[in-house]
């Protein structure tokens, strides 16, 4: 950890495009021997986009990558791993049904005359790294029986099997309970002794100023800051990542909210896996009111929101709407009940790409007069409501029976708003409610939500967006790990808010 | 425990499987060569299948379980029907000897051509169209050896026609990323009406050579008739001592195939690009280079099962020779769970009720028809049992976009 | 197990995407610049394999337009005179004839697409109507006494429900258990062909009783033939079962309206576009598999009901190796699984395919015995095309080095 060492690696003025947007932009980052530098980042901010141009996965619009001092084209996977480097992704890249083993050996199998896998060398070879490195795996266990971090370990061993000098580690604890992330950083510890240069990426400030002996940030494709952790702060480091930026101030009056119209008790959600994601979580949205739920992403608002929308199972808990207990209850009872929910993916979920416009306006209420009657469709009746808001809504790019996949981001955006709007729902529901927008229609949404609020509705947003989540909302819940860790005013700071959504002022395990 | 000991089915799967033993018993018991007639037997012994098959079904082994209670109804449905029936014409009906050799036959082209289903499917494309790459083997390798008067030239050209159609395949699924469904049912369609063409046009109506067409040779093995006991002897005597050279070759090949697949590094990415494609091409497998090899190889295999089904069994070709069997071999591999040794044991199963059928006939021509369907509802069966586990490779039917 | 991750789409880019969306949307489900250039792909390899067996191009074109001839197309020309026997028109007649059936089968296969769900099993269903119309049509009539009219509507109402429930089957595994609907579909169509194979073969429970040395069934009754329902439209087509093409019609007009006028259209269009955003919305995605297989095997099944009424007027075992649902398959794939795509389709299908038999082709130009499997070749190429959508991917790779060229600049 001295900053004598030699460069292991240098990347110098690394720009990567994609269309529409710099994902990098003239980046310069450096690693040197047998230290741990954090990459640090909000989402989106381009971490991962970096890390994909190092490992050969994505090629480099401008820019040079130097290896020991030798300027090299990262080509291909093949080739970043034939050079000492080894990446531990975020999403897992082991094969849920074979052993341990067969994950760590793929494509360089030892073998037995040449034709057999020599499956006994490699359950060997596997417990000789393994215990080098002082922790302990099974190899004959099949990935889908072991533990997310015990799967995290295989990946490891997969660069160390490899002959890696330098380990990158993509938000490595975002799967991790706190006493996995604690071994983890147990190994990284015995790695870096071993004499390991390794990147890790982060968006949580806490494990940084642990872990990392220089921490770089990244904000929007660019570097703002590269410091050592001496000295080093939480809020310094939340003021480099989340930076001062124009806010959006919304104009707003100060309301006095009514009765609950939502209400969340001892919420717990499991995700796809089986993780626990939503830990106990109890909350209120009150009748003319604004509240907010500030989080980094994925620490558990997707699954809540499902589960609050009834598209996902909930485990223990309560959720009422307008007094009437819909825990158990399909999407359509919660639609029926009163919800709206303008969802966070609006291709995936919102929309029907290939319905027009009006049929997807019609999405909740189809099934009834005047959309339809006795099953009968009147296709005109449809139209006539989609004309009809698609110019209170200000939509662009066509008309209502325009289908939707043809318009821009906004325009679909807003498709969704008037959908959920004009069935007057009592609570609505918005995650991520303009992301992929440009300003105009940014500052649109923004409205209507107040607009609804002004008018009575409960509106829950969901946003990784502070500076929205704070002109919005009336009161700002802080959510991490699936726990709700905090109630702000809209008068809170920027880095109050992040070192909440971070995890700050917690002690994780050392 | 040993390696073995590990690989014997645990707690309610082992229970269920003996079950399943238990519901052929059933039907045994009344057949000759015990032929007990009482029906009483087979109802209790069916229904002791039945309670078993749905015990284990209770308690979570739900495949085997249901195996186990079809075992018991159809063993109760074969003991009794055969209790009804007189015993000279059971045993003109069920010569074991006899029986077997046939399964052997009937089971050999579906088991080549499941071997070549096990290759692409293992890889991650889905290919419908075995049976016409069965349909190609089986005429290409009767014009080949007329044409050139040597088997084992009509063996290559057949071969090479089926390698042809798995190239088509590869390059619609693989590289213009086309639905892999369509493509196979396209496969057959022009498998059907190539053969067919040139069938008419060479062979006319007079039909392909019989005398002196080169065929396939049995391999003579008359030594099995001299085993003690005499009715062992006699049993493998008449189920193997004159078996064709390909059906050797099939036995040989499933325990190749199974090694290539699982013991070697080649297989070892053959089934990571068909679990996981992202993964393998991670550590720098080529996924289109893999599975552009098993869907050409899975067209060999395919058409080999033509080939011997031509050449080998009927010793003649007419359209449509192959009539459904290649979708019998993809049944039969998805009933053995993708793998090799599962897939024979449901070749021979699907055999077996080929042959019954062709042995029914004596009995009655038309419930050996009814037979005929039995491979089908097993395979639906199976199908629908296997819930919520996802047996097939699990990439299955998806294109690899490179990024 | 997702992708890397992918930055999320900036108001440029996602321009940039609806007009690539509008093009690909345009081609999918409406477009006929596509299923014209594939047919005509189509023709012009079939061409090329009828050029190696003839060796000469003049006789390339003869063929097809013998084939032209003898699916009677030539009687739509306004400089043909008809004598009496008019044969174009007999053979027109003929190629309207399968033309239903392949309408039917078609709409079956549509209809599923349309939900997602791939229905291989046009041929069971089809058959399951057939079965079912015969033993409505021939053995009831044998213990019950029922007038024409309610024997006729009681058959085809067996013939819906038995395709229905066949093709249900299917649906509910896939709703249930997941298990796919290709494998499931195959299986019970072989199912049914055995089944079927038994009950009218040599001692089967439904053989004929009086001719026990053929495998077939029983006659109809008489009232239960629908060719004997009187005499409208021209006077050369008078060979023509009126109701069948009628059905057929019927059958295009309650397709369009079932999927665009209805609110269960509603939700099988939803599940088969986006399944994810049907269930947000509320739709139960099972039980739209389960309704859309129906549905799709009713079609099917009334086709099997029209023929056996129609013209065969009864089943035999070789029946059961007709190809009607598989070639269903291809109809509904170049028809782009709209009603007026199937119904051209269709009849580019049964003009091949009448137009090929050996009565009807003349035999100098181009011997029938290969135009048949002529005919399977081109359906099999066709059915290749449609499934690369190789139009589109030609088109969409232009449309693409364009883009890249102004991106860049």
């Amino acid at each position: 950890m001295s900053s004598e060492q030699p460069l292991v690696l240098e990347l110098r003025g690394i720009t990567k495009r994609f269309p529409g947007v710099v994902a990098n932009d003239g980046i310069d980052f450096d690693l040197r021997h047998g230290e741990v530098h954090a990459l640090l980042g909000e989402n989106g901010a381009g971490k991962s986009t970096l890390m994909n141009v190092l490992y050969g996965l994505y090629h480099p619009d401008e820019g040079e990558i130097r290896i020991n001092g030798d300027s090299v084209r990262m080509s291909s996977p093949q080739e970043a791993i034939a050079r000492g480097i080894g990446m531990v992704h975020q999403h897992f890249m082991l094969i849920p049904v074979m052993t341990v083993a067969e994950n760590i050996v793929l494509a360089s199998e030892p073998r037995h005359a040449g034709v057999l896998l020599d499956y006994a060398a490699a359950r060997d070879r596997v417990r000789e790294l393994a215990t080098s490195f002082d922790f302990a795996i099974d190899p004959d266990a099949k990935i889908h029986d072991i533990t997310v971090g015990q799967q995290q370990r295989v990946e490891i061993l997969k660069a160390l099997y490899r002959h890696a000098d330098i380990l990158i580690l993509d938000e490595p604890t975002a799967v991790l309970t706190p006493q996995e992330a604690g071994e983890l950083f147990g190994i990284l510890r015995s790695l870096q002794e071993g004499g390991m240069s390794i990147i890790f990426i982060t968006h949580k400030l806490n494990e940084v100023l642990d872990i990392a002996d220089r921490i770089t940030v990244l904000r929007r494709g660019k570097v703002v800051g590269t410091l050592p952790t001496e000295g080093a702060t939480e809020e310094g480091l939340a003021r480099l990542m989340v930076g001062r930026e124009v806010l959006l101030t919304v104009e707003k009056e100060a309301r006095a909210p009514g009765d609950p119209l939502l209400q969340v008790e001892g919420l717990h959600v499991r995700d796809d896996r089986g993780l626990e994601k939503v830990r106990d979580v109890s909350l209120d949205v009150r009748a003319g009111e604004i509240v907010a739920i500030a989080g980094v992403d994925g620490n558990g608002q997707t699954e809540l929101i499902d589960a609050l929308s009834g598209l996902r199972r909930i485990d223990a808990g309560r959720v009422l709407l307008a007094g009437k207990d819909v825990t158990r209850g399909t999407a359509r009872k919660h639609f029926e009940e009163g919800l709206g929910h303008i969802p966070e993916d609006r291709q995936r979920r919102g929309l029907v790409l290939d319905f027009s416009i009006a049929e997807n306006i019609a999405l909740h209420d189809f099934r009834h007069p005047p959309a339809s009657r006795l099953g009968w469709l009147f296709p005109r009746r449809l139209v006539d409501r989609g004309r009809r808001l698609i110019k209170e809504f200000d939509v662009r790019g066509g008309g209502p029976r325009t289908h939707a996949g043809a318009l821009s981001g906004g325009n679909q955006q807003k498709v969704i708003l008037a959908r959920e709007i004009d069935r007057d729902p009592r609570v609505l529901i918005a995650a991520q409610p303009t992301r992929g927008l440009d300003v105009g229609a940014i500052e649109f949404v923004h409205r209507r939500l107040v607009e609804e609020r002004d008018e009575g509705r409960a509106v829950l947003l969901v946003s990784l967006e502070l500076e929205e989540v704070l002109s919005l909302a009336d009161r700002i819940l802080v959510i991490y790990e699936g726990e709700i860790v905090g109630e702000f005013p809209p008068t809170a700071t920027e880095e109050e808010l992040g070192i909440a959504m971070t995890g700050g002022g917690h002690q994780e395990a050392a | 425990m040993s390696r073995f000991g590990e690989r014997m089915p645990q707690g309610w799967k082992a229970v269920a499987w003996a079950g399943v033993a238990v519901g052929v018993l059933a039907a045994l018991v009344v057949l000759p060569p015990i032929g007990f007639r009482n029906p009483v037997a087979p109802t209790i012994i069916g229904l002791i299948a039945l309670t078993i098959g749905a015990g284990s079904f209770i308690r979570g082994e739900r495949r085997v379980g249901a195996y186990a209670m079809t075992a018991g109804v159809a063993g109760f449905a074969i003991g009794y029907l055969a209790t009804r029936s007189s015993v000279d014409k059971l045993d003109a009906v069920v010569i074991w000897g006899a029986l077997f050799a046939s399964t052997i036959r009937f089971a050999t082209p579906l088991l080549f051509a499941a071997l070549g289903g096990l290759f692409s499917e293992r890889s991650g494309v889905v290919n419908i169209g075995l049976e016409g790459m069965m349909l190609m083997g089986s005429f290409f390798s009767i014009w080949g050896a007329d044409v050139t008067g040597s088997w084992t030239l009509g063996v290559l050209i057949g071969l090479a026609s089926g390698a042809v159609m798995g190239l088509i395949h590869a390059f619609f699924s693989i590289t213009l990323r086309s639905d892999q469904i369509v493509g196979g049912t396209a496969i057959n369609f022009l498998a059907l009406g190539i053969t067919s063409y040139l069938y008419v046009r060479i062979y006319g109506t007079q039909g392909t050579p019989s005398e002196g067409l080169s065929t396939i040779p049995d391999i003579s093995l008359n030594f099995l008739y001299d085993i003690p006991p005499d009715r062992l002897g006699g049993f493998l005597g008449d189920a193997l001592a004159g078996q064709d050279l390909f059906v050797w070759v099939g036995v040989a090949l499933v325990f190749a195939v199974w090694i290539a697949v699982f013991k070697t590094p080649a297989g070892l990415r053959l089934r990571s690009v068909g679990e996981y494609p992202r993964a393998a091409d991670t550590v720098g497998i080529n996924v289109f280079l893999t599975r552009y090899a098993a869907v050409i190889l899975s067209g060999i295999l395919a058409s080999a099962g033509g080939v011997y089904l031509a050449l080998g069994f009927i010793n003649s070709f007419e359209p449509n020779q192959t009539a459904g069997r290649g979708f019998i071999a993809l049944a039969a591999l998805i009933f053995g769970n993708w793998r090799p040794f599962g897939a024979a044991v449901a070749c021979l199963l699907f055999g077996f009720s080929s042959a019954l059928a062709k042995s029914l006939q004596e009995y009655s021509l038309s419930v050996s028809t009814l037979f005929e369907a039995l491979p089908y509802v097993l395979t639906i069966i199976a199908v629908a049992g296997v819930i919520g586990r996802s047996t097939p490779p699990a990439s299955i039917g998806k294109p690899y976009v490179k990024q | 197990m997702t992708t890397v991750n992918q930055q999320t789409p900036t108001p440029e880019e996602e321009e940039a995407q609806g007009a690539l969306a509008r093009y690909l949307h345009l081609q999918k489900a409406e477009g006929l610049l596509a299923p014209l250039i594939t047919a005509l792909l189509a023709f012009l390899i079939g061409g090329a394999v009828v050029f190696a067996t003839t060796k000469s191009v003049p006789d390339v074109l003869q063929t097809y337009r013998a084939i032209f001839e003898g699916a009677g197309l030539d009687w739509f020309l306004p400089w043909n005179t008809c004598q009496d026997p008019c044969v174009p028109a007999i053979k027109l007649e003929q190629t309207l004839l399968v033309w239903v059936p392949l309408v039917l089968t078609g709409l079956a296969v549509a209809f599923a697409f349309r939900c997602g769900l791939f229905n291989i099993g046009g041929q069971g269903q089809y058959l399951a109507g057939a079965i079912a119309s015969v033993i409505i049509a021939a053995e009831l009539p044998l213990h019950v006494d029922l007038s024409p009219v309610p024997l006729v509507l009681l058959c085809m109402v067996a013939a819906m429900a038995a395709g229905a429930g066949l093709a249900a089957i299917a649906g509910f595994l896939k709703a249930t258990v997941g298990a796919h609907e290709v494998i499931t579909t195959i299986m019970l169509n072989w199912i049914v062909i055995w089944v079927g194979t038994y009950l009218f073969g040599f001692e089967g429970p439904l053989q004929n009783d009086q001719a026990k040395e053929i495998p077939v069934s029983n006659n109809i009754a008489d009232g239960a033939k629908i060719t004997q329902v009187g005499v409208w439209g021209h006077p050369d087509l008078q060979g023509l079962p009126w109701i069948s093409l009628g059905v057929a019609f019927v059958a295009l007009v309650i397709y369009s309206l079932l999927l665009n006028r209805t609110t269960l259209g509603y939700e099988v269009r939803a599940v088969g576009f986006n399944p994810e955003a049907a269930r947000y919305g509320g739709i139960s995605v099972a039980r739209s598999y389960v309704l859309a297989m129906g549905i799709a095997g009713a079609f099917a099944g009334t086709a099997g009901a029209l023929d056996v009424l129609g013209w065969k007027f009864r089943l035999d075992t070789t029946d059961f190796s007709s190809t009607i649902g598989f070639i269903g398959i291809a109809v509904a794939l170049l028809g782009r699984n709209t009603a007026l795509g199937v119904g051209l389709a269709a009849l580019l299908f049964a003009a091949l395919q009448t137009g090929t038999s050996t009565r009807n082709l003349d035999p100098e130009i181009f011997p029938p015995e290969l135009a048949t499997p002529l005919t399977i070749i081109i359906q099999g190429l066709i059915v290749l095309f449609v499934g690369a959508d190789i139009v589109v991917l030609l088109l969409l790779r232009r449309l693409r080095r364009g883009r890249r060229a102004g991106a860049a600049a």
